[in-house]
Protein backbone atom coordinates (compact mmCIF):
# COMPACT_ATOMS: atom_id res chain seq x y z
CA UNK A 1 0.00 0.00 0.00
CA UNK A 2 2.76 2.09 0.70
CA UNK A 3 4.12 1.89 -2.78
CA UNK A 4 1.40 2.14 -4.64
CA UNK A 5 1.03 5.20 -7.13
CA UNK A 6 -1.21 7.66 -5.93
CA UNK A 7 -2.06 7.65 -9.30
CA UNK A 8 -4.36 4.64 -8.91
CA UNK A 9 -6.22 6.35 -5.96
CA UNK A 10 -7.06 9.18 -8.08
CA UNK A 11 -8.89 7.29 -10.87
CA UNK A 12 -10.56 4.77 -8.35
CA UNK A 13 -12.12 7.96 -6.79
CA UNK A 14 -12.39 9.04 -10.84
CA UNK A 15 -14.60 5.59 -11.49
CA UNK A 16 -16.52 6.40 -7.78
CA UNK A 17 -17.64 9.53 -9.05
CA UNK A 18 -18.68 8.87 -12.50
CA UNK A 19 -20.61 5.43 -11.54
CA UNK A 20 -24.00 7.06 -9.79
CA UNK A 21 -23.58 9.67 -12.85
CA UNK A 22 -24.46 6.52 -15.62
CA UNK A 23 -25.91 4.04 -13.45
CA UNK A 24 -28.33 6.59 -10.64
CA UNK A 25 -28.16 5.58 -7.51
CA UNK A 26 -30.75 6.86 -4.75
CA UNK A 27 -28.67 7.22 -1.30
CA UNK A 28 -30.77 8.46 1.33
CA UNK A 29 -30.58 12.02 2.71
CA UNK A 30 -31.45 12.97 6.25
CA UNK A 31 -32.45 16.51 6.93
CA UNK A 32 -30.28 17.74 9.70
CA UNK A 33 -31.82 20.51 11.91
CA UNK A 34 -29.81 23.30 10.98
CA UNK A 35 -31.02 23.12 7.46
CA UNK A 36 -34.33 22.76 8.78
CA UNK A 37 -33.87 26.13 11.51
CA UNK A 38 -32.90 27.86 7.78
CA UNK A 39 -35.96 26.41 6.25
CA UNK A 40 -38.47 27.49 8.70
CA UNK A 41 -37.05 30.97 9.13
CA UNK A 42 -37.28 31.99 5.64
CA UNK A 43 -40.87 30.07 5.87
CA UNK A 44 -41.30 32.50 8.34
CA UNK A 45 -40.74 35.70 6.28
CA UNK A 46 -43.85 37.59 5.72
CA UNK A 47 -44.98 37.44 2.14
CA UNK A 48 -43.46 40.25 -0.56
CA UNK A 49 -40.64 41.42 1.65
CA UNK A 50 -37.19 42.35 0.58
CA UNK A 51 -34.17 40.01 1.48
CA UNK A 52 -30.77 40.09 0.24
CA UNK A 53 -28.69 37.10 -1.79
CA UNK A 54 -25.38 37.36 -1.35
CA UNK A 55 -23.13 35.41 -3.52
CA UNK A 56 -19.53 35.73 -1.71
CA UNK A 57 -18.38 32.35 -3.22
CA UNK A 58 -15.74 32.05 -6.32
CA UNK A 59 -16.49 30.06 -9.52
CA UNK A 60 -14.49 27.11 -8.03
CA UNK A 61 -17.30 26.32 -5.46
CA UNK A 62 -20.17 26.43 -7.68
CA UNK A 63 -20.49 22.73 -7.19
CA UNK A 64 -21.17 23.40 -3.64
CA UNK A 65 -22.57 27.26 -3.47
CA UNK A 66 -24.10 27.47 -6.57
CA UNK A 67 -27.87 24.63 -5.39
CA UNK A 68 -28.14 26.85 -2.17
CA UNK A 69 -28.37 30.04 -4.11
CA UNK A 70 -30.63 28.44 -6.49
CA UNK A 71 -32.89 26.81 -4.15
CA UNK A 72 -33.14 30.02 -1.73
CA UNK A 73 -34.14 31.68 -4.83
CA UNK A 74 -37.06 29.41 -5.36
CA UNK A 75 -38.05 29.44 -1.97
CA UNK A 76 -37.65 33.48 -1.57
CA UNK A 77 -39.95 33.87 -5.06
CA UNK A 78 -42.12 31.21 -3.84
CA UNK A 79 -42.97 33.56 -0.99
CA UNK A 80 -43.21 36.37 -3.42
CA UNK A 81 -40.13 38.41 -1.78
CA UNK A 82 -38.51 40.86 -3.68
CA UNK A 83 -34.14 39.86 -3.82
CA UNK A 84 -31.33 41.99 -3.45
CA UNK A 85 -28.13 40.47 -4.46
CA UNK A 86 -24.67 41.57 -4.31
CA UNK A 87 -21.29 39.98 -4.39
CA UNK A 88 -18.11 40.82 -2.63
CA UNK A 89 -16.29 38.46 -4.57
CA UNK A 90 -14.44 40.48 -7.40
CA UNK A 91 -13.89 37.30 -9.36
CA UNK A 92 -17.24 35.64 -10.75
CA UNK A 93 -19.53 36.94 -7.89
CA UNK A 94 -21.69 39.06 -9.69
CA UNK A 95 -21.95 36.74 -12.85
CA UNK A 96 -23.09 34.30 -10.78
CA UNK A 97 -25.46 35.80 -9.77
CA UNK A 98 -26.78 37.71 -13.14
CA UNK A 99 -26.49 33.87 -14.37
CA UNK A 100 -28.32 32.27 -11.32
CA UNK A 101 -31.21 35.31 -10.80
CA UNK A 102 -32.06 34.87 -15.23
CA UNK A 103 -31.97 31.28 -15.24
CA UNK A 104 -35.24 30.70 -12.60
CA UNK A 105 -37.42 34.31 -13.62
CA UNK A 106 -39.58 32.60 -16.19
CA UNK A 107 -41.24 30.18 -14.17
CA UNK A 108 -41.93 32.72 -11.24
CA UNK A 109 -43.10 35.63 -13.84
CA UNK A 110 -40.48 38.10 -12.23
CA UNK A 111 -38.74 40.92 -13.45
CA UNK A 112 -35.34 42.75 -13.24
CA UNK A 113 -35.64 45.98 -11.10
CA UNK A 114 -38.98 45.50 -10.00
CA UNK A 115 -38.89 41.82 -7.96
CA UNK A 116 -34.75 41.65 -7.75
CA UNK A 117 -32.10 43.67 -8.84
CA UNK A 118 -28.02 42.08 -8.99
CA UNK A 119 -25.59 45.44 -7.32
CA UNK A 120 -23.03 43.59 -8.58
CA UNK A 121 -19.57 43.92 -6.79
CA UNK A 122 -17.82 46.66 -4.95
CA UNK A 123 -14.10 46.14 -3.37
CA UNK A 124 -13.24 46.24 0.51
CA UNK A 125 -16.12 44.30 1.93
CA UNK A 126 -15.57 45.86 5.42
CA UNK A 127 -16.37 49.20 4.14
CA UNK A 128 -19.09 48.23 1.96
CA UNK A 129 -20.90 46.06 5.09
CA UNK A 130 -20.09 49.15 6.85
CA UNK A 131 -21.54 51.67 4.41
CA UNK A 132 -24.85 49.90 3.65
CA UNK A 133 -25.96 50.26 6.75
CA UNK A 134 -26.47 54.41 6.17
CA UNK A 135 -27.31 54.02 2.59
CA UNK A 136 -27.29 50.90 0.02
CA UNK A 137 -27.17 54.10 -2.71
CA UNK A 138 -24.11 55.71 -1.52
CA UNK A 139 -21.97 52.51 -1.79
CA UNK A 140 -23.98 50.53 -5.38
CA UNK A 141 -24.70 54.03 -6.81
CA UNK A 142 -25.42 51.68 -9.62
CA UNK A 143 -26.74 48.32 -10.15
CA UNK A 144 -24.65 45.07 -11.74
CA UNK A 145 -25.44 46.74 -15.57
CA UNK A 146 -24.55 50.33 -14.71
CA UNK A 147 -28.40 51.29 -14.09
CA UNK A 148 -28.65 53.98 -11.44
CA UNK A 149 -30.29 52.36 -8.76
CA UNK A 150 -32.82 55.68 -8.50
CA UNK A 151 -33.99 54.37 -12.28
CA UNK A 152 -34.99 51.04 -10.15
CA UNK A 153 -38.25 50.50 -8.49
CA UNK A 154 -37.53 48.08 -6.24
CA UNK A 155 -34.78 50.30 -4.76
CA UNK A 156 -37.40 52.98 -4.31
CA UNK A 157 -38.71 51.05 -1.06
CA UNK A 158 -35.08 50.21 0.24
CA UNK A 159 -32.62 52.42 1.62
CA UNK A 160 -30.52 50.65 4.14
CA UNK A 161 -30.23 47.26 6.05
CA UNK A 162 -33.81 48.37 8.21
CA UNK A 163 -35.60 47.43 5.27
CA UNK A 164 -34.17 44.68 4.39
CA UNK A 165 -36.05 41.44 6.09
CA UNK A 166 -33.02 38.81 5.99
CA UNK A 167 -30.06 38.23 4.21
CA UNK A 168 -29.20 35.23 3.11
CA UNK A 169 -25.14 34.85 3.12
CA UNK A 170 -23.50 32.35 0.83
CA UNK A 171 -20.02 31.84 1.08
CA UNK A 172 -16.77 30.36 0.55
CA UNK A 173 -14.50 32.36 2.69
CA UNK A 174 -14.58 34.30 5.77
CA UNK A 175 -16.70 37.41 4.45
CA UNK A 176 -19.53 34.96 6.66
CA UNK A 177 -17.81 36.25 9.74
CA UNK A 178 -18.04 40.03 8.64
CA UNK A 179 -21.45 40.06 7.74
CA UNK A 180 -22.39 38.83 11.20
CA UNK A 181 -19.73 40.61 13.40
CA UNK A 182 -20.87 44.32 11.17
CA UNK A 183 -24.37 43.52 9.77
CA UNK A 184 -25.83 41.01 12.22
CA UNK A 185 -24.37 42.03 15.34
CA UNK A 186 -24.51 45.93 14.71
CA UNK A 187 -27.94 46.48 13.06
CA UNK A 188 -29.99 43.09 13.68
CA UNK A 189 -30.85 42.08 10.57
CA UNK A 190 -31.37 38.43 10.95
CA UNK A 191 -28.94 35.91 8.84
CA UNK A 192 -28.81 32.40 7.42
CA UNK A 193 -25.73 31.26 5.73
CA UNK A 194 -24.65 28.51 3.25
CA UNK A 195 -20.94 27.54 2.86
CA UNK A 196 -18.57 25.52 1.65
CA UNK A 197 -18.29 21.48 3.75
CA UNK A 198 -14.45 23.25 4.65
CA UNK A 199 -16.42 26.34 6.27
CA UNK A 200 -19.64 24.98 8.08
CA UNK A 201 -17.73 23.30 11.56
CA UNK A 202 -16.89 26.97 12.06
CA UNK A 203 -20.20 27.96 11.56
CA UNK A 204 -22.16 25.77 13.30
CA UNK A 205 -21.03 27.68 16.36
CA UNK A 206 -23.04 30.99 14.93
CA UNK A 207 -25.83 28.92 14.64
CA UNK A 208 -25.98 27.69 18.63
CA UNK A 209 -24.86 31.40 19.55
CA UNK A 210 -28.47 32.76 17.72
CA UNK A 211 -25.93 34.50 15.14
CA UNK A 212 -26.93 32.45 11.94
CA UNK A 213 -31.10 31.32 12.20
CA UNK A 214 -29.74 28.34 10.23
CA UNK A 215 -27.03 26.79 8.24
CA UNK A 216 -26.65 24.97 4.89
CA UNK A 217 -23.28 22.78 5.08
CA UNK A 218 -21.24 21.99 1.55
CA UNK A 219 -23.05 19.94 -1.06
CA UNK A 220 -24.94 18.16 1.59
CA UNK A 221 -26.50 20.74 3.22
CA UNK A 222 -27.53 22.19 -0.07
CA UNK A 223 -28.96 18.41 -1.05
CA UNK A 224 -30.90 18.94 2.25
CA UNK A 225 -32.37 22.51 1.21
CA UNK A 226 -33.38 21.44 -2.29
CA UNK A 227 -35.28 18.75 -0.84
CA UNK A 228 -36.97 20.86 1.23
CA UNK A 229 -37.25 23.65 -0.67
CA UNK A 230 -38.86 20.36 -3.64
CA UNK A 231 -36.73 21.40 -6.18
CA UNK A 232 -34.25 18.57 -6.49
CA UNK A 233 -31.56 19.72 -8.46
CA UNK A 234 -27.81 19.41 -9.00
CA UNK A 235 -26.68 18.95 -4.93
CA UNK A 236 -29.39 16.13 -4.65
CA UNK A 237 -27.72 14.35 -8.12
CA UNK A 238 -24.47 14.72 -6.42
CA UNK A 239 -25.29 13.38 -3.48
CA UNK A 240 -24.67 9.66 -4.56
CA UNK A 241 -21.70 10.38 -5.93
CA UNK A 242 -20.32 11.80 -2.27
CA UNK A 243 -21.78 8.93 -0.79
CA UNK A 244 -19.90 6.58 -3.21
CA UNK A 245 -16.65 7.98 -2.59
CA UNK A 246 -17.26 8.77 0.97
CA UNK A 247 -17.55 4.87 1.04
CA UNK A 248 -14.66 4.50 -1.07
CA UNK A 249 -12.17 6.87 1.07
CA UNK A 250 -13.50 4.98 4.29
CA UNK A 251 -12.38 1.31 2.84
CA UNK A 252 -9.11 3.12 1.79
CA UNK A 253 -8.28 4.37 4.97
CA UNK A 254 -9.16 0.84 6.50
CA UNK A 255 -6.53 -0.86 4.25
CA UNK A 256 -4.29 1.56 4.50
CA UNK A 257 -4.16 1.13 8.35
CA UNK A 258 -4.21 -2.72 8.33
CA UNK A 259 -1.50 -2.81 5.57
CA UNK A 260 0.33 -0.10 7.98
CA UNK A 261 0.00 -2.58 11.11
CA UNK A 262 0.89 -6.03 9.12
CA UNK A 263 4.03 -4.36 7.67
CA UNK A 264 4.97 -3.20 11.24
CA UNK A 265 4.71 -6.61 12.65
CA UNK A 266 6.48 -8.68 9.87
CA UNK A 267 9.11 -5.96 10.37
CA UNK A 268 9.44 -6.95 14.28
CA UNK A 269 9.43 -10.79 12.94
CA UNK A 270 12.16 -10.41 11.08
CA UNK A 271 13.97 -8.28 13.68
CA UNK A 272 13.45 -11.38 16.10
CA UNK B 1 -28.49 25.03 -27.72
CA UNK B 2 -26.54 28.11 -30.15
CA UNK B 3 -22.68 27.67 -31.87
CA UNK B 4 -21.58 30.78 -28.85
CA UNK B 5 -22.99 27.92 -25.59
CA UNK B 6 -21.92 25.01 -27.26
CA UNK B 7 -18.19 26.81 -28.07
CA UNK B 8 -18.24 28.01 -24.04
CA UNK B 9 -19.02 24.30 -23.14
CA UNK B 10 -15.86 23.14 -24.98
CA UNK B 11 -13.98 25.90 -23.89
CA UNK B 12 -14.74 25.20 -20.32
CA UNK B 13 -14.44 21.31 -20.75
CA UNK B 14 -10.94 21.75 -22.13
CA UNK B 15 -9.95 23.99 -19.22
CA UNK B 16 -11.26 21.34 -16.89
CA UNK B 17 -9.36 18.30 -18.40
CA UNK B 18 -6.50 20.18 -18.79
CA UNK B 19 -5.74 21.17 -15.40
CA UNK B 20 -7.03 17.77 -13.84
CA UNK B 21 -4.08 16.74 -16.31
CA UNK B 22 -1.72 17.62 -13.85
CA UNK B 23 -3.15 14.59 -11.56
CA UNK B 24 -1.25 11.97 -14.44
CA UNK B 25 2.19 14.76 -14.21
CA UNK B 26 2.90 17.58 -14.92
CA UNK B 27 2.49 18.53 -18.96
CA UNK B 28 2.42 21.87 -21.34
CA UNK B 29 -1.12 21.83 -21.47
CA UNK B 30 -1.78 22.15 -17.80
CA UNK B 31 0.56 24.84 -17.33
CA UNK B 32 -0.83 25.84 -20.83
CA UNK B 33 -4.30 26.13 -18.92
CA UNK B 34 -2.51 27.63 -15.63
CA UNK B 35 -1.03 30.54 -17.57
CA UNK B 36 -4.36 31.52 -18.80
CA UNK B 37 -6.14 31.14 -15.76
CA UNK B 38 -3.66 33.74 -13.97
CA UNK B 39 -3.69 36.22 -16.93
CA UNK B 40 -7.46 36.36 -17.21
CA UNK B 41 -7.90 36.49 -12.94
CA UNK B 42 -5.32 39.85 -13.38
CA UNK B 43 -6.72 41.53 -16.33
CA UNK B 44 -9.96 40.79 -15.38
CA UNK B 45 -9.35 42.05 -11.89
CA UNK B 46 -7.91 45.23 -12.78
CA UNK B 47 -11.06 46.04 -15.02
CA UNK B 48 -13.16 45.24 -12.49
CA UNK B 49 -11.69 47.29 -9.59
CA UNK B 50 -10.97 50.59 -12.69
CA UNK B 51 -15.16 50.43 -13.24
CA UNK B 52 -16.16 49.84 -9.92
CA UNK B 53 -13.71 51.98 -7.19
CA UNK B 54 -12.10 54.28 -9.21
CA UNK B 55 -14.84 55.24 -11.60
CA UNK B 56 -17.90 55.20 -9.71
CA UNK B 57 -16.35 55.62 -6.36
CA UNK B 58 -13.48 58.67 -7.06
CA UNK B 59 -13.33 60.33 -10.49
CA UNK B 60 -17.45 60.07 -11.45
CA UNK B 61 -18.54 61.92 -8.01
CA UNK B 62 -15.75 64.07 -8.38
CA UNK B 63 -16.80 65.44 -11.34
CA UNK B 64 -20.79 65.62 -9.62
CA UNK B 65 -19.42 67.74 -7.33
CA UNK B 66 -17.66 66.00 -4.09
CA UNK B 67 -14.56 67.20 -4.25
CA UNK B 68 -13.65 66.18 -0.98
CA UNK B 69 -12.95 62.79 -2.35
CA UNK B 70 -9.71 63.90 -3.62
CA UNK B 71 -8.18 63.60 -0.32
CA UNK B 72 -8.48 60.06 -0.35
CA UNK B 73 -7.84 59.49 -3.63
CA UNK B 74 -3.78 61.44 -2.84
CA UNK B 75 -3.84 58.54 0.33
CA UNK B 76 -4.56 56.34 -2.64
CA UNK B 77 -1.95 57.40 -5.29
CA UNK B 78 0.30 57.99 -2.36
CA UNK B 79 0.39 54.09 -1.71
CA UNK B 80 2.64 53.88 -5.21
CA UNK B 81 5.75 55.42 -3.32
CA UNK B 82 6.66 52.11 -2.12
CA UNK B 83 7.80 52.15 -5.42
CA UNK B 84 10.40 54.47 -5.73
CA UNK B 85 12.63 53.60 -2.78
CA UNK B 86 13.86 57.05 -1.98
CA UNK B 87 10.38 58.21 -1.16
CA UNK B 88 8.59 54.94 -0.43
CA UNK B 89 8.16 56.72 3.29
CA UNK B 90 5.55 58.58 2.11
CA UNK B 91 3.22 55.54 1.29
CA UNK B 92 3.29 55.21 5.30
CA UNK B 93 0.50 57.89 5.65
CA UNK B 94 -1.77 56.02 3.46
CA UNK B 95 -1.29 52.83 5.44
CA UNK B 96 -1.17 54.74 8.90
CA UNK B 97 -4.67 55.55 7.61
CA UNK B 98 -5.75 52.44 6.40
CA UNK B 99 -4.50 50.71 9.83
CA UNK B 100 -5.97 52.89 12.13
CA UNK B 101 -9.57 52.83 10.50
CA UNK B 102 -9.13 49.13 10.11
CA UNK B 103 -7.79 48.38 14.08
CA UNK B 104 -11.09 51.05 15.00
CA UNK B 105 -13.50 49.00 12.76
CA UNK B 106 -12.39 45.61 13.51
CA UNK B 107 -11.94 46.70 17.54
CA UNK B 108 -16.03 47.06 18.10
CA UNK B 109 -16.88 44.48 15.21
CA UNK B 110 -15.10 41.51 16.36
CA UNK B 111 -15.48 42.25 20.05
CA UNK B 112 -19.36 42.99 19.77
CA UNK B 113 -20.28 40.60 17.08
CA UNK B 114 -18.54 37.37 17.24
CA UNK B 115 -16.23 37.59 21.10
CA UNK B 116 -19.00 38.41 23.23
CA UNK B 117 -21.81 36.34 21.30
CA UNK B 118 -19.42 33.14 21.29
CA UNK B 119 -18.43 33.38 24.90
CA UNK B 120 -22.23 33.83 25.99
CA UNK B 121 -23.22 31.24 23.82
CA UNK B 122 -20.53 29.26 25.87
CA UNK B 123 -22.20 29.81 28.94
CA UNK B 124 -24.87 27.46 29.28
CA UNK B 125 -26.82 25.91 32.54
CA UNK B 126 -25.41 22.65 33.24
CA UNK B 127 -29.22 20.96 33.71
CA UNK B 128 -31.38 22.18 30.56
CA UNK B 129 -35.35 22.27 30.73
CA UNK B 130 -35.06 21.30 27.11
CA UNK B 131 -34.78 17.59 28.36
CA UNK B 132 -31.98 15.32 28.51
CA UNK B 133 -29.85 15.69 25.50
CA UNK B 134 -29.93 19.22 25.85
CA UNK B 135 -28.37 18.73 29.45
CA UNK B 136 -26.08 16.11 28.00
CA UNK B 137 -25.02 18.89 25.27
CA UNK B 138 -24.37 21.78 27.79
CA UNK B 139 -22.49 19.37 29.72
CA UNK B 140 -20.35 18.33 26.58
CA UNK B 141 -19.99 22.18 25.44
CA UNK B 142 -18.74 23.22 29.33
CA UNK B 143 -16.21 20.63 29.47
CA UNK B 144 -15.07 20.94 26.04
CA UNK B 145 -14.25 24.80 26.29
CA UNK B 146 -12.83 24.52 30.00
CA UNK B 147 -10.70 21.75 29.51
CA UNK B 148 -9.77 23.03 25.59
CA UNK B 149 -9.13 26.74 27.67
CA UNK B 150 -6.70 24.52 30.33
CA UNK B 151 -4.13 23.00 27.49
CA UNK B 152 -3.85 26.78 26.88
CA UNK B 153 -3.24 27.82 29.59
CA UNK B 154 1.32 27.59 29.36
CA UNK B 155 2.29 29.65 32.54
CA UNK B 156 1.87 26.43 35.12
CA UNK B 157 3.38 22.48 34.32
CA UNK B 158 0.65 20.16 33.06
CA UNK B 159 0.97 17.89 35.89
CA UNK B 160 -1.90 16.67 38.81
CA UNK B 161 -5.64 18.01 37.64
CA UNK B 162 -4.42 20.63 35.53
CA UNK B 163 -2.60 17.92 33.10
CA UNK B 164 -5.76 15.65 33.04
CA UNK B 165 -7.69 18.43 32.06
CA UNK B 166 -5.26 19.81 29.38
CA UNK B 167 -5.26 15.58 28.33
CA UNK B 168 -8.98 15.59 27.86
CA UNK B 169 -8.37 18.92 25.95
CA UNK B 170 -6.60 17.66 23.42
CA UNK B 171 -9.38 15.05 23.00
CA UNK B 172 -11.84 17.96 22.25
CA UNK B 173 -9.10 19.23 20.08
CA UNK B 174 -8.40 15.89 18.03
CA UNK B 175 -12.26 15.81 17.59
CA UNK B 176 -12.82 18.79 16.14
CA UNK B 177 -10.02 18.32 13.86
CA UNK B 178 -11.17 14.85 12.97
CA UNK B 179 -14.40 17.14 11.79
CA UNK B 180 -12.79 19.11 10.12
CA UNK B 181 -10.96 17.38 8.12
CA UNK B 182 -13.68 14.91 7.46
CA UNK B 183 -16.02 18.36 5.83
CA UNK B 184 -13.05 19.19 3.95
CA UNK B 185 -12.28 15.80 2.42
CA UNK B 186 -16.69 16.29 1.54
CA UNK B 187 -15.94 19.76 0.37
CA UNK B 188 -13.01 18.50 -2.09
CA UNK B 189 -14.56 15.71 -3.56
CA UNK B 190 -17.96 17.93 -4.06
CA UNK B 191 -15.77 20.29 -6.27
CA UNK B 192 -14.83 17.05 -8.11
CA UNK B 193 -18.41 16.46 -8.65
CA UNK B 194 -19.05 19.84 -9.75
CA UNK B 195 -16.84 19.04 -12.43
CA UNK B 196 -18.03 15.62 -13.64
CA UNK B 197 -21.42 16.72 -13.28
CA UNK B 198 -20.65 19.17 -16.20
CA UNK B 199 -18.41 17.17 -18.34
CA UNK B 200 -20.90 14.32 -18.19
CA UNK B 201 -24.57 16.72 -18.10
CA UNK B 202 -23.06 19.70 -20.68
CA UNK B 203 -19.94 18.72 -22.51
CA UNK B 204 -20.90 14.74 -23.14
CA UNK B 205 -24.45 15.82 -23.65
CA UNK B 206 -23.18 18.46 -26.39
CA UNK B 207 -21.90 15.82 -28.48
CA UNK B 208 -25.38 15.29 -29.65
CA UNK B 209 -25.68 18.47 -30.87
CA UNK B 210 -22.42 17.83 -33.06
CA UNK B 211 -22.35 14.74 -34.17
Amino acid sequence: METMDRRWIYLMVAIAVFIPFVFPANFPISITPETQKLYDAVEALPDSCTVMLVFDYYPSTIAECEPMTTAALHHFWRKNCKVITLSNIPLGGPSMAETVTRSIPPQYNKQYGIDFVNLGYKANYVAVLSGMGNSIESIFPTDNSGTPLSELPLMDSVYNYDDVAFIFEVADNATADYWVSIVNAQYGTPMGCGTTAVSAPKYYAFVDAGQFVGLLGGMKGAAEYEMLVGEKDKAVSGMSAQSLVHLLIIGLVLVGNIGFFLGRREEREAKI
Amino acid sequence: MNFIEIFEIWVIAFSTLALFSFLYKDNPIYKLAEHIFAGLSAGYYVGLIWDTVILQQLWNPMLDGRWWLIFPGILGILMFARFFPKFSWVSRTSLAFVMATTAGIFLISQLHGLVLPQLKATMLPLVSDAGIAATFSSIIVIIGVISTLIYFYFSKEHVGALGVTAKVGIWFIMISFGAHFGYTVMGRVSLLIGRVQFLYEDWIGSFSQIF
